[in-house]
Formats: C-alpha cells, structure tokens, sequence
C-alpha cells in the first residue's frame, strides 16, 4: 500500500468513528440547551442501546431491523425516564446537583448492565456484510453505514429545528424558559422531549459502533468523553461545532494512532481539548463567554 | 450599647453523640495492641483511613469551595505511585518518596486548576474525568517506568524515630494519627482567612471576587490542596498494601470518593472521614450476608450509582448534615456578647482636592447595545454622589464598569489617582473600593459576622494584622448598621431588609474610599427606608469617605445626595445638586415623559 | 363583569414583599394604565397576572374565572399574552420565527393562515418587515419592542399585558410605538399598560392607576392623573 491509500484508509476510519462522537454530542448539545446542565450519562445511552440490540437480536433471535426499531424505541421511552428520575426533581437546583446525579444515573446503568450482560465483550453484526475495494483502500460496510446514517441523522436535525413548530419551540425553550411559558410552550414537556431524542441518539450510534468496537460496559463512557470534548473543541452548546468537533477529534485520533502510538489512542482527543482550552477556550464556533452580572 | 441579656448565657447541653464517635475514633487503632485483630480486619482499616484522607480532599474542593474533581484517583495515584517508584524503582526513603508523590499531586492539581478553573462548572467535570483518563491510560502503558498493569509490587514500610512501622498495627496507628491530624485541619480551615475565601466562592463567586478575594487563586489552592491530600492517601495507600497496580486508581475509584464524600455529608471532614467508613465496611458486610441475598454483592456498585441520585434528591447534605441537625436542637447558642464593640472607624484622610473617581469618556456597549456611550463623570472626596435615570439609562453598567466586573468598551477609569481601567474586581476592593448589589449577594448559608469578615479581609484593609482584629472589625461594622446582636445568625434567614443591611457592613467592613451603593432602598418598606436614610447620613457625617450610588427612590436620593448626575441612553443629560437637577426640563422629560411628544 | 380582576393581592418577589394590596380592574375594550415609580411593584402586578408569580394571597379573576392558581401557560391560552418587560425576543430564532412561535397557545395553525397572520403583522409593524429573517439579537432595541409586541398580539389575546414598552426608547421611536399601541386597540384589544412613560401612557389610556411600594394609591382618568400631585411625587419626589 502507498502512503497515499493508507492516508486515505486513515482519514476514512477517523470520519466514520467521528461521526459517532459526533452524534453523541448532538444529545449532548441538545440536553445543554434545554437544561443548561451536561448529562454525564449521554455516553452511557449509546452503551444501553448497544445492549439492547445485543439482547433483541443476539439473545431474543429477532431480524436486525426490528430489532433496530425496538433498541430505539426502548432508548426513547428510556430518556423519558431518565428525565423524570434523575433531572426533573433537581432541576431547581443548581448545575453541580444535576451533574452529580447523572454520574450517579451513569455508574448505575453501567453496573446494571454488568450484572445483567456479564462482563465479557459482545460481538454485533455489521448491518449488511462486507465492503467496497477501492484500489488498495477497503471501504468497511459498516463505517460506510455510520457515516451515511450520521448525514442522515444531521438532515434531519435540521429539517427538525428549523421547518418545524417544534423545532421551534424547543429552541425557544432553551433560549428563555420564562418567556416559553408565557407564549404557552409546555416547558416540562419539550425538556422530556429533548430528552427522550436525545436518548435515542445515543442508542442509535451505540447500535451503529457496535459491530465496530466490541458491545462493552465501558464504551459509553470513552464515547462521551471524546464527544464532550468535541463540543467543547468546536464550541460549547453549538451544534455545528458537536459536529465539526466530533469529526475533527475522530480524524486527529485515527491519524496519530496510525503515525504515533496506538495504546494512547483515546490520550489524544484529551490533549487536543487542554490545547484548545489553554488557546482557545471558546472553541472553534464558540462565541466569548458573555459577560453577566 | 449593650444587648447582653442579664441571665447568664446557659451552657450549651451538647449531645453525647460527639464524644461516643471521639471514643470511637481513639478506639479502632488502638484495639489491635489489646485484642487479637486479623490481618484482613486490620487491612479494610488501613484501607479506610487512606481512602478518608483523599476523601477530605474532596470536603475542601467540593464541600468548601465548590468546584468539582472527579480525578481524585489520579492524585491518590500520583502519591502511591510516587511511594512506590521512590523506594522499589530508585531506592529512595519511604518518606523522601512521600514528600515527592505529595508535591506531584499537589503541582498537578495546581496545573490543572490555572487552564481549567477559570471555566468553571461542566468544563471542570469533564476535564477532570479526562484528566483521571490519561492518568489511567499512562499508568497502564508507560511499562518502563510504572511497570505498566502489573504494578509494583514490595513496597516497604518505613520506620518513624528509630520505631518500625512495618508491623501493620503500627502502620494502622500512623495512617490513624495522619488521617485525625489532616481532620483536624480541615475542620478549622473554614475559619481561617483562606476557608472564608474558599466558602465566599462557592457562595456566591461574583460577590467574593468584589469585596476583594482573588477567587481565581482561591480556587487554585484548593485543588492544589485538595490534590497533595489525595497524594498523602496514596503514599501511605502505597506503604500499606506493598503492592499497587493501575486499577487502583481509575475513574471507578474517583467515582467512589465522590460518592463517599456525598454520602457522609459533603460540608464536614467527619462527614467525609464516615462516608468513606460506611462505604468500605458495606462490600465486607453484604459478604457475610446469607445466600439467598448474596446477589446484592454483584449488584453493590449499581446500588452505589442510585444512592448518589437518592442523595442528590433527598439528602443534600448527606448523612452527617442530618445527625447534625439533629444534635443542634441539644445545644443553644450565648447570646452574642456586645459590649465591648469599638465604634467603626471609616475616617479617610481627605488630603487632596483631587477628584476621587474620575471617569473619562467612559464606553461600555454590548453588541450594538450602547449602554454606556462616553461618560464623563468626577466625584469629590467625601461626598455622596447619586446617579439616577429611567430603566434602562446605563446606571448599574457604569456601577459594574467602575467595579471591574466589565471591562470597559473606551475610557478610563481613575481611582484615587491611579488608572484601574484594566485591574480586576478584587484588585480595585484591594485598592479601597467597596459595593453593594441591588439584588443583594450575600454568602447565604455563613453568618452575618462571617460574611462581614470575608469583607474586611480584603487586602490591604488598614487594620492590624490577625484574626482578632478582623473579627473586631467585622463587629464593629455590624454595630455600625445595628446588627451586632445578630452576628452569629445564618444570613439567609434573616429579613430581607437585615440582609441589606448586612451587605452594606461587608463593604465598610474593608474600610473603602468609594463605596458604590446600587439601589440600597429597592425591596425596603417605608420605616426601612427611614432607617436607610439615616444611615446614609451618619456615613456622610465628616468621615471622609465617598459614596456613589444608584437609586430610583428620588426623595431618598434628595435627602442624602451632594451631587446628581442624571443618564439617560447611556449619556449625561444633567449633573449638580438635588434641587437643581429634579428641576431640570429635560430630567423631568426623561422621568415622565416629554409631554409634547405625547401630544 | 370586568374582563380582568384583582382582589386584594399580595405578592412575594423572592424574599421581598413586592405587591401589598393591589386591586384593579380592567373592563373589556378599555386601555388601563399603572403607573408609578421603579419597585412600586408594577412588573409584579403583570407577572402576578400571567402566572408567572402565585400570589401570597388576594384573587386573580379573568372572564368570572379565577386563575391565581394557573401555571403560565395554561394562562396565556385563556387568552392573556404577556409581553414582559425587556422585550424578551428569542436571540438566536429569526425575527418570522419569533413571531410564529406566538400562536403557541393556540394549537396548530394551517400553514396558509400562519403565513397570514404573520403578514398582517409585518403590516401593522413595518419597522421590522426589512429583518423578517434576521436573528433576533441582531435587531435594535426598538425594532426588538415592536417584534415583542407582535409575537404577544400573535397569541390572539383578549387582554394585552404590555410592559414598559417605552424602555431604553429614543424619543422619536415611542411615539411609533405608541401610535401602534392605538391602532391595537382600535382593533379590539383590551390593554393593560405598565409605564414609566407617564404622560405617554396616559396619552393613549382611558384610566390609570397608581401604585406606590405595592399598593395602589391613586386611580382616575387621565386627566385626573395627569395634573396629581401624587402621580408627580411618585416619580420625582415632591419635585418638578
């Protein structure tokens, strides 16, 4: 192989894994602007809905699809209770108590799940078998799919937020709360809403990095460090940043394991944070922390 | 005046629940010498008192400042394996490799708290977390020098005086004696000039940083210390087991001081210190547990990650904030003794006619926003100095500019003589400016005397050194407003109108040049007004001190103002006295209206 | 019956007590104004109104209904918009999607009566028609005040709460906004005024009310109000 292709092959592996640290911080981003808090349990979504794939088609012998629809569906009614159990009764309290909460929501998805699953890894199909040849550079099915469903996913968010009424009003909910109820915008119910999308998000790249990385109790936690530093690269709370950030990091780590060192692998996202944070603290879209009194 | 009852003050009926946990604490390192205690009892003890130390750590950075750490692990790593590497890898002594492991963790600390402190809140989280991962992952693959996920196995135990400490009863003893003194410790910090900054942040960071605490480094020191007590742990972790290994020292770990600190009550070292106890003990009793319950040992870290939800939810203040609460219906509080209180010297000497505060073209615009839009403003010393103006007109963003809580757009400000355009809030309270807010900003769960102390520690105060005088200080300044009575009451539940009253002791308190007052009358009643009144003028009555401030009350605003400036658009309209300015067309115009335009 | 009632309310802002004893009335078709100086408590009369406070104690009646127990939202559907002082526009939504987002309170709208209604406010406020599809916070403060005004008339409202319109406005720009406010109200909306903007407000009111540190002092027609030492005191203090 040229250099050429092995750049190329590095530089598609990075997009593909990218493009899940870039949906998780999606849910990331969204659950920020309604609540203001971070949710540290966002990667811990992706694990579940890896799970939950493993036990609708591995241990319940369904098709892939229904299992598909099923993870996601059960992901979403997941959020719902996410919200009602961890958020909702602290939501007048300060950020630190939402934080801790939801490490505490996270160490006890994690363990659930542990006693459930066990501690070996699962294996997840790829969705369909095999790949594309180019030349010297093999294009994985599966990044393949990661990456369209990321476009995917990025479309729809848009059409959502911006052709949509609620779109609209849950923007406006995360914009001003006070002035969202005044209008007659159920507050209560858009915060849930973004939950429950967010939680299915999180289930959908769990299911799609699956067959990729192997269905871990730890995964969601390595996922949404990378994602939380994405968004913190392109620009806290921005969605365009989630994205441009999450590709950014997925490309920067693929290349500097390839060309540097593979154990520090998941150190190099962390170094690319602390250097943007020391230069440039408001990240690549970010504006200045505005000043209040 | 004296408020002091003429009973005499009841002693205190204290609870015998502290003494019985002071036995206790006595008791445990002691008990090994006097009964025959196993090996692996003897173990889960070092284990626990280790642990606590780090966990104290977590009370300091948590509890007292409140800014988050979920990298405790690494700095408990950084001191064991500073022990280990020291004396297997290098042969150094027990101790030089403590001291060493201790100030890694400690310098880490103090790195990772200057680039991420200044962000504050969800960035801290997370760069901490990362933090603890990079420590994890070089801890497993740096092999040279960490011996990679194997470990380091043989530590030795050192000896103290000539006395050898590797018999794990004396080791216990010691690991005991470091954890009470590092407790002891933390409990007094709070009352130290440096724990008051700590509280003051974590209260209410913005006030802090006005009355003059530089809470950027305040916060720095207490990760750094935070930190070297997750080092102290950790080395002596190191002596105790011989062997370490990285998974001692993950995220998971970080996770579990986190949740024993929430457990035992985040406020208190003895919270942490029993937090910690329980946490231990827990795996080991749910062990001897029958079989058809031996399940909850497989389940026992999900039922830790609910507990920390519950706790949020339900117990806030953990286990020992609630047997606290219990024991102080047992005692009552003296009452507080008054006499004896110097009258508060606010005296500046006014030696030049030079303006006071001097702002020159003065711009502040937020976006297209030209809240203040070239300002012009001189105050004489000694004065007071009212600014007024519709909503809206520029007041409280001029009052924030001259604090130093905005920078300003253009312009200069000058205080006393000396350009502040660029200096921090709390380098300008340092500097003899003090201020009160008008949606008061108080340290609410500290004491009046607490928060007026915060006040008068501020750098620079002309008062003698040491905690006696900024205590008479402090009291002398509650005199000052007629709350000495009430120092030792929680701020936040006092009246409202105290609460103001209490702002306004905070900045006497630090003996200021200007004093800013923004809307001292808003939300008082009509005999607190009266009284506010008052006190405005016995400030003014010949101390030399200068006083600029905001109000909407215009009768208040007349009795005590020298001068009146008046905004409108962010731009002076009209400045002199009170009766030449609430005359003015155009003052009138602004107030109520222009009323050709209404035609 | 009057459209709206207050009864003898008594509100807490925080920790401080902002309304005493406020009662007032506003008949239907009627522009009521309050007037009074900065923390006599009229944004707390208005926020006490929408739901946005609860009253301590006292009554809040709407069309022989009571709704001092009613959560914000459900408020607004009975037919009260609230335009909060500080205009309150959604910063990063565009000035068509903040009005839009108005006709929250009442369900879904067909696409073309939406695109309709957001045109007759484009044409009742033609200052901020050019920026239809700016960002909110690119707006000035007055073109923000209009947009706020018509993303609260979009809500369809019996009763409009407007308050301090007047606000950081250059002079020229009240006098549109208030020529505005007539036009309002010569379309049928009843309105209840909270201004600093004395002789403004009065100009277009048909009754005003006084209030001092949360409790009503003095009610009357403009022309009462407008010679009232009172009125002059509250603002000025004995002066002018």
């Amino acid at each position: 192989m040229d250099a050429l292709a092995n750049n190329f092959q590095v530089l598609f592996q990075g997009l593909a894994l990218g493009s899940i640290y870039a949906l998780v911080a999606l849910g990331f981003v969204l659950i920020i602007r309604a609540t203001n808090v971070v949710n540290f349990a966002q990667g811990d979504f992706a694990m579940l809905g890896a799970y939950l794939m493993v036990a609708f088609m591995v241990s319940a012998g369904l098709p892939y699809w229904l299992s598909f629809l099923l993870a996601l569906v059960g992901m979403g009614l997941f959020g719902l209770v996410f919200n009602y159990g961890v958020y909702y009764p602290l939501r007048h309290r300060g950020f630190l108590p939402v934080i801790i909460s939801t490490l505490g929501a996270s160490i006890f998805l994690q363990n659930t799940v542990l006693a459930i699953f066990g501690a070996q890894p699962k294996r997840l199909d790829n969705v369909v078998a095999g790949g594309i040849q180019i030349g010297s550079v093999f294009l994985d099915s599966q990044y393949l799919v990661i990456l369209a469903v990321t476009m995917v996913m990025v479309a729809f968010q848009y059409f959502f937020f911006e052709h949509t009424m609620l779109g609209k009003k849950l923007q406006a909910t995360s914009q001003d709360k006070d002035m969202a109820r005044l209008l007659g915008i159920p507050v209560a119910l858009m915060i849930a809403i973004t939950f429950v999308y967010s939680s299915a998000l999180g289930g959908l790249a769990g299911v799609l990095v699956g067959p990729v990385l192997f269905v871990s109790i730890g995964m969601g936690s390595i996922i949404a460090l990378k994602a939380f530093a994405a968004t913190i690269i392109g620009g806290f709370g921005d969605v365009k940043g989630a994205i441009v950030g999450g590709l950014f990091i997925g490309v920067i780590e693929s290349f500097a394991a390839f060309y540097i060192s593979v154990p520090y692998k998941d150190a190099y996202a962390f170094l690319m944070l602390f250097l943007v944070l020391v230069f440039r603290p408001q990240g690549f879209f970010g504006e200045r922390v505005s000043e209040k009194a | 005046m004296s408020t002091q009852s003429l009973e005499t003050p009841r002693a205190r009926r204290l609870s015998p629940w502290p003494f019985i946990l002071l036995a206790i604490a006595v008791a445990v390192p002691l008990l090994p010498y006097f009964t025959n205690v196993s090996h692996f009892v003897l173990s889960i003890f070092m284990q626990a008192s280790t642990y606590a130390i780090a966990v104290l750590g977590m009370v300091v950075v948590l509890g007292y400042t409140g800014q988050i750490n979920l990298a405790q692990a690494a700095f408990f790593g950084f001191g064991a394996y500073g022990v280990a590497l020291g004396t297997v890898s290098y042969g150094l002594s027990f101790w030089l490799s403590l001291a060493m492991g201790i100030g890694i963790a400690g310098l880490a600390g103090g790195i990772l708290g200057l680039t991420t402190l200044r962000l504050g809140g969800h960035y801290l989280a997370m760069i901490t977390i990362s933090f603890q991962q990079i420590f994890d992952l070089v801890a497993v693959n740096w092999i040279q020098v960490t011996h990679g996920p194997d470990g380091i196995a043989g530590i030795a135990r050192p000896s103290l005086f000539g006395h050898d400490l590797s018999d794990d009863r004396a080791y216990l003893l010691l690991c005991s004696l470091v954890l009470y003194a590092m407790m002891a410790a933390v409990w007094y910090l709070p009352q130290t000039r440096l724990g008051r900054a700590m509280r003051g942040v974590r209260e209410n960071e913005l006030a802090a940083e006005v009355v003059g605490v530089h809470t950027l480094r305040t916060k720095v020191i207490a990760f750094t210390l935070c930190a070297a007590l997750g080092g102290v742990g950790g080395g002596l972790y190191a002596g105790g087991f011989a062997y370490i290994s990285p998974d001692n020292f993950n995220f998971q770990r970080a996770v579990e001081f986190l949740s024993m600190v929430l457990l035992g009550g985040v406020q208190s070292p003895f919270g942490g210190a029993l937090g910690t106890t329980l946490l231990i003990l827990l795996p080991e009793w749910l062990k001897e547990m029958p079989p058809s319950l031996q399940f909850i040992k497989d389940v026992y870290l999900a039922i830790y990650g609910l507990a920390v939800i519950l706790i949020m939810v339900f117990m806030p203040e953990g286990i020992w904030g609630l047997l606290r609460s219990k024991w102080m219906k047992f005692g009552r509080t003296a009452p507080v003794d008054t006499s004896g209180i110097k009258l508060l010297n606010l005296d500046i000497a006014v030696t030049e006619a030079t303006p006071l505060l001097k702002l020159e073209g003065l711009r502040k615009y937020f976006g297209g926003l030209r809240a203040v839009d070239g300002i012009d403003l001189e105050i004489s010393r000694g004065t007071v100095h009212a600014l007024i103006g519709p909503n809206g007109s520029g007041k409280t963003t001029t009052l924030n500019v001259v604090n130093g809580i905005y920078r300003p757009t253009g312009g200069r400000i000058i205080i006393d003589g000396s350009d502040v355009t660029l200096k921090s809030p709390h380098e300008r309270a340092a500097h003899g400016l003090g201020r009160t807010f008008q949606n008061i900003r108080l340290f609410p769960s500290m004491s009046a005397l607490e928060n007026v102390i915060v006040g008068a520690q501020r750098d620079n105060n002309p008062i003698e050194p040491g905690g006696k005088a900024l205590v008479a200080r402090a009291m002398s300044a509650l005199q000052f407003v007629g709350l000495a009575d009430r120092a030792d009451a929680i701020v936040r539940s006092l009246p409202y109108g105290h609460q103001r009253l209490v702002e306004i002791a905070r900045a006497l308190a630090g003996h200021p040049k200007l004093l800013l007052l923004d809307e001292p009358a808003a939300g008082l009643n009509q005999t607190e007004k009266m009284e506010l009144v008052e006190l405005l003028k016995k400030l003014r009555s010949g101390h030399g001190l200068t006083v600029f401030l905001i109000d909407h009350d215009m009768g208040l605003v007349e009795k005590v103002s020298d001068r009146i400036t008046v905004l409108n658009f962010g731009k002076k309209i009209a400045e002199g006295t009170p009766q030449e300015v609430l005359r003015h067309p155009d003052v009138i115009a602004a107030y109520l209206g222009d009323s050709n335009a209404a035609a | 019956m009057p459209l709206l009632e207050l009864k003898n309310v008594a509100s807490y802002y925080g920790s401080v007590q902002a309304l005493r004893s406020v009662s007032l009335r506003v008949e239907k078709g009627e522009v009521v104004t309050l007037l009074g100086a900065n923390g006599a408590g009229k944004s707390t009369t208005l926020r006490t109104i929408s739901g946005l406070l609860r009253p301590a104690s006292g009554e809040v009646w709407f069309e022989g209904q009571p709704i001092h127990d009613m959560a914000p939202e459900k408020i607004v559907r009975l037919g009260i918009s609230h335009v909060p002082e500080g205009r309150r526009i959604f910063p990063g939504l565009t000035v068509r999607e903040n009005i839009m987002l108005g006709t929250s309170n009442r369900g879904r709208l067909p696409k073309k009566q939406m695109a309709d209604e957001v045109a007759e406010m484009f044409e009742i406020f033609p200052v901020i028609k050019p920026f239809e599809n700016a960002l909110g916070w690119t707006l000035s403060g007055g073109q923000q005040q209009m947009l706020a005004v018509a993303r609260g008339l979009m809500a369809k409202p019996k009763l409009l709460l407007l308050d301090e319109p007047s606000l950081g406005l250059a002079p020229v720009i009240v006098q549109q906004l208030f020529a505005t406010i007539r036009v309002i109200h010569a379309r049928g909306t009843t309105i209840l005024l909270v201004e600093q903007n004395a002789n403004m407000a009065l100009s277009v009111a048909n009754r005003g009310y006084v209030l001092e540190t949360g409790e009503m002092k003095v009610e009357g027609s403009p022309k009462e109000l407008l010679g009232n030492e009172e009125v002059r005191a509250a603002y000025l203090g004995g002066h002018g």
